[in-house]
């Protein structure tokens, strides 16, 4: 195996470990030695890949943006209505919250709780913006066909991500009767009600 | 021998005509040919003797959109005037998006009215047969400098490289952006508050079709001094095979996402430096560009 | 004697007209003026944004094309009114305006000295000089234009006024280029048109004086004088104008007698043979153009000129230069009184009205020019175009010609005729929008 490619899984394995540890013993209890241990690596070595805990921070939040931003891209690319678009994106999401919920649990404990930790090369939208695009373009496509009702983007936005985050949150919070992939058709049809044209 | 330049008008508004006129050297561009006839300045014929069919023509200007029957000059149907000198033409220019691809005025019959040798962006049945001889300069009006760019190359005998639509590559390879005073806020997608500022970019809102429409306004700048952009109104794309669109002052939007994007700029790739600009407050473009710190 | 048909292309009128010459017992009766395509601009216009009027009316036609635009936006503005919503222009941006507007009259009254009306009447008379005179028209245009793309981006078929100002945000940089524009122009009117000072000019207003007018404006004027013109052309000496501006106030004039005029008393109707349509005033015709102006605002100089020779020929002629004279100095005044702090456009970007109806009117080059225009939810539903020429080329009915036919009436032959015609300075493609 090259370099190159060793060096790169070896950086996504930080990364997974890191969102594990931050997952069970919350951001700020989890140091950088923390992750080094459990990976068996130096902390020196660690340090060559990520300088410091607030660049490990803003470069995990990137990761999961370009994760969930890939699967979304995929349902962009479908041939399909954008009442079915809805209803893979939130499917996406909604797996994604129940198979890695560190990723999306850190989105929403980590990342919009301490803007601290972001101010500071993760200005704005930047670093989610694998994710952002993505919703972008579905809006784009779904208003061009004539699906969706035009309308300022934050509204659409706020209300599409407000409504997933919010399930996710309650998720986490064990306050769900169900599992969560119980709520995908409802939540689908709701958003794509009031979105429609 | 001189060669001989005929200027033929169909239907149009002589706004080709008149951008000409303004050009600072012109009788120096026109003394490289014999002026056979043209609209406003004095030939060798008159427009009796162009009617006739007998003058001579090696270059042809053809201004106006072209319908093939219903418009008579002196009992002559105008499209037979027009088939005959650019038969005999050596060289075709077709000044103005109406001669190019029909402009505005194929909006009142577009079954009957085209371009001479493109309806819109499709080939006319006389494409084939002119193809070879044949110079687009659309533009509403085209700028006397693309004019006389052709000319000048015509009458120094050089070939001039044009592309698909027969537009020389020279003049249309820049987009109407290229140049504008205002790409500052196109870059960190600015938006200008009001008309009457200059500053902000008018792509956002305004309706300004700059990125992706070709011409050098920007770069050669209309009268030697200002263009649409610069003076605060939105580029209408008259270039374009498309000119005149709906709603010219307004830009398309899908959720505030630009319905069409700037010229071989991909969608993602634009949305994405759209996120990434969009989360920086650069305060020297919030602000008046006179009103810097002194 | 039986009556005689001649049918005579007219080429060089901003495009061309077939004139149907009727002579009886040798002189001229009748002329039918024929235009040849009709492109519909007010058709192609329905159904569009109502602000797409301001691109598309300049296409009308390639050298009045800023008057257009001024009458399109000052129709919508006019509508936005009637609608409630109050429209208060800054003094810059009504200033920015006028200026803009006074330089394409310049440049066009320029180009019809220059290239239809010097080198026409030494054809006529048979006297043609050798000289260039495109070259200096083609100067005193792309000069003179040159200051109005500084605010308007580009002539021709600039769009740069909107409804509430204009887009443009001028510095001194702007101001002081336009300025020395102006002042070129200016010293080519004192130098080659008239070979006087410019306050010189402007202090005329004796017909004794004329003859202190030398350069190209006094040739022509020479010409006229001595070769018997200076009682041919006359019409029905009747003038209207319509806009309001620094030329003129709105009013007719019939004869010397001036008096007010309601738009509302416009009419437009279709004429057999012609695609043009005939203009009328409470059912009269009335001839509209620089004279016209000169009339109505009781311009001394026209007024004595009218006094000895009536809308002959050479009044007409005269009073179309002498507009170039009072615009320049209008419009070097504009610039050194421009306040350039207050606001270019004071209507919201999000104000957009749906359903209005507007008038707009203005001075153009060649006489009034109107446009109206109805909108409902956004969109116009039907656009009305009224032209100069078309006043002063409506043929008229039996008992009374229309006022070019009456100028052209008695003339003994075709050449005078048409050069009589060429003097209402024709605009084929504004007849035939």
């Amino acid at each position: 195996m090259k370099i190159a490619e060793k060096k790169a899984l070896k950086r996504e394995s930080i990364i997974q470990t890191a969102l594990q540890l931050f997952s069970v013993n919350g951001f700020h209890r989890t140091t950088i030695p923390d992750i080094a241990t459990k990976l068996q690596m130096s902390v020196g070595n660690l340090y060559n890949y990520f300088s410091s805990k607030d660049i490990l921070a803003q470069e995990i939040i990137k990761y999961t943006s370009e994760a969930l931003g890939e699967k979304i891209r995929v349902v962009n690319g479908l041939d399909v209505s954008a009442e079915q678009k809805i209803h893979e994106i939130v499917d996406v999401y909604f797996t994604m919250a129940k198979e890695k919920p560190e990723m999306i649990e850190y989105f929403l404990r980590v990342y919009l709780s301490n803007r601290e930790v972001f101010s500071d090369g993760c200005e704005g939208m930047v670093c989610v913006s694998g994710f952002i695009t993505e919703i972008m373009v579905f809006f784009d496509d779904s208003v061009s066909s004539g699906e969706l009702r035009n309308q300022d983007f934050f509204s659409a936005f706020g209300l599409f991500m407000g409504y997933l985050g919010g399930m996710v949150f309650l998720k986490g919070e064990d306050v769900l009767p169900q599992g969560i992939e119980f709520y995908i058709d409802d939540i689908s049809r709701n958003i794509y009600n009031a979105l429609k044209a | 021998m001189k060669p001989r330049l005929l200027w033929l008008q169909a239907i149009t508004c002589n706004g080709n005509t008149h951008s000409f006129l303004n050009h600072p050297n012109l009788f120096s561009i026109l003394s490289h040919f014999e002026i056979v006839h043209h609209p406003a300045l004095d030939g060798s014929y008159s427009m009796e003797d162009v009617i006739k069919g007998e003058v001579p023509c090696d270059v042809l200007i053809l201004e106006g959109s072209f319908i093939e029957e219903g418009f008579l000059k002196g009992g002559v149907e105008v499209s037979k005037l027009i088939q005959n000198y650019a038969n005999k033409a050596k060289h075709i220019i077709s000044a103005g998006t109406c001669a190019t691809f029909g402009g505005i005025f194929k909006q009142k019959d577009p079954d009957k009215i085209s371009g001479f040798c493109f309806d819109l962006e499709e080939k006319t049945s006389r494409y084939d047969m002119y193809a070879s001889k044949l110079i687009s300069l659309p533009g509403c009006p085209m700028h006397p400098k693309w004019m006389s760019y052709v000319l000048l190359m015509l009458a120094n005998k050089k070939v001039i490289e044009i592309d698909n639509l027969h537009r020389p590559v020279e003049l249309y390879g820049y987009t109407v952006h290229t140049g504008c005073t205002r790409n500052e806020y196109f870059e960190w997608k600015i938006d200008t508050k009001n008309y009457g500022l200059k500053e902000g970019c008018l792509f956002y809102e305004q309706g300004c079709q700059g990125p992706y429409t070709r011409g050098s306004c920007n770069k050669i700048l209309w009268n030697d001094v200002s263009s649409k952009t610069r003076s605060g109104t939105p580029c209408f794309g008259c270039t374009e095979p498309t000119f005149p669109q709906a709603s010219l002052y307004s830009t398309k939007t899908n959720m505030g996402i630009p319905a069409k994007m700037p010229l071989g700029i991909p969608r993602r790739a634009y949305l994405t430096l759209t996120g990434v600009t969009k989360s920086f407050k650069i305060k020297r473009f919030t602000e008046r560009l006179m009103d810097y710190d002194k | 004697m039986k009556k005689l048909h001649i049918k005579q292309l007219i080429e060089k009128i901003e495009g061309e007209a077939e004139l149907d010459f009727t002579f009886n017992e040798g002189k001229i009766e009748d002329v039918k003026i024929n235009f040849g395509f009709y492109r519909g601009i007010e058709e192609i216009l329905q159904g569009k944004d109502a602000r797409d009027a301001l691109v598309i009316t300049p296409r009308v036609c390639g050298i009045c094309n800023h008057a257009h635009l001024m009458t399109a936006v000052r129709a919508i503005e006019n509508g936005y009114e009637n609608a409630g919503q109050k429209i208060e222009l800054t003094s810059k941006a009504k200033d920015i305006r006028e200026f803009t507007l006074a330089c394409e009259l310049i440049q066009n009254h320029i180009k019809w000295l220059y290239m239809t009306l010097l080198p026409q009447i030494e054809s006529y008379l048979d006297c043609k000089s050798e000289e260039n005179y495109a070259i200096k028209a083609s100067y005193l245009a792309s000069t003179i234009t040159k200051a109005l793309a500084i605010f308007a981006g580009q002539w021709p078929h600039s769009s740069y006024a909107v409804p509430g100002g204009v887009t443009c945000d001028p510095t001194y940089v702007d101001v002081m280029q336009a300025q020395s524009l102006v002042d070129e122009s200016i010293k080519f009117f004192e130098q080659v048109v008239t070979e006087l000072p410019l306050d010189a000019y402007l202090n005329i207003d004796f017909c004794a004086d004329l003859h202190n007018i030398g350069g190209d404006f006094g040739k022509l004027l020479h010409l006229i004088g001595s070769s018997g013109m200076t009682e041919i052309g006359k019409s029905h000496d009747r003038f209207i104008v319509f806009g309001e501006c620094m030329l003129s106030k709105s009013g007719k004039s019939i004869g010397t007698k001036v008096s007010n005029v309601n738009s509302k008393y416009v009419k437009e109707s279709p004429q057999k043979g012609t695609v043009a349509k005939a203009v009328t005033y409470r059912d009269r015709l009335y001839e509209v153009g620089p004279l016209a102006r000169g009339m109505v605002a009781k311009r001394t100089i026209v007024k004595n000129l009218h006094k000895r020779y009536k809308d002959s020929l050479l009044t007409r002629v005269f009073a179309r230069i002498d507009e170039v004279a009072i615009l320049l100095a209008y419009a070097k005044n504009l610039l050194a009184n421009l306040n350039l702090e207050e606001a270019s456009c004071t209507l919201d970007l999000h104000t957009a009205l749906q359903d209005f109806e507007g008038t707009g009117v203005v001075e153009a080059a060649r006489g009034s020019l109107i446009h109206k225009t109805k909108v409902k939810d956004g969109l116009i539903v039907n656009y009305e175009i009224i032209t100069p020429t078309q006043w002063n080329l409506s043929h008229g009915e039996k008992d009374e010609k229309g006022i070019a036919v009456e100028a052209m009436k008695g003339s003994k032959n075709i050449e005078e005729a048409t050069f009589i015609f060429r003097t209402f300075d024709v605009c084929s493609v504004c007849t035939t929008q």
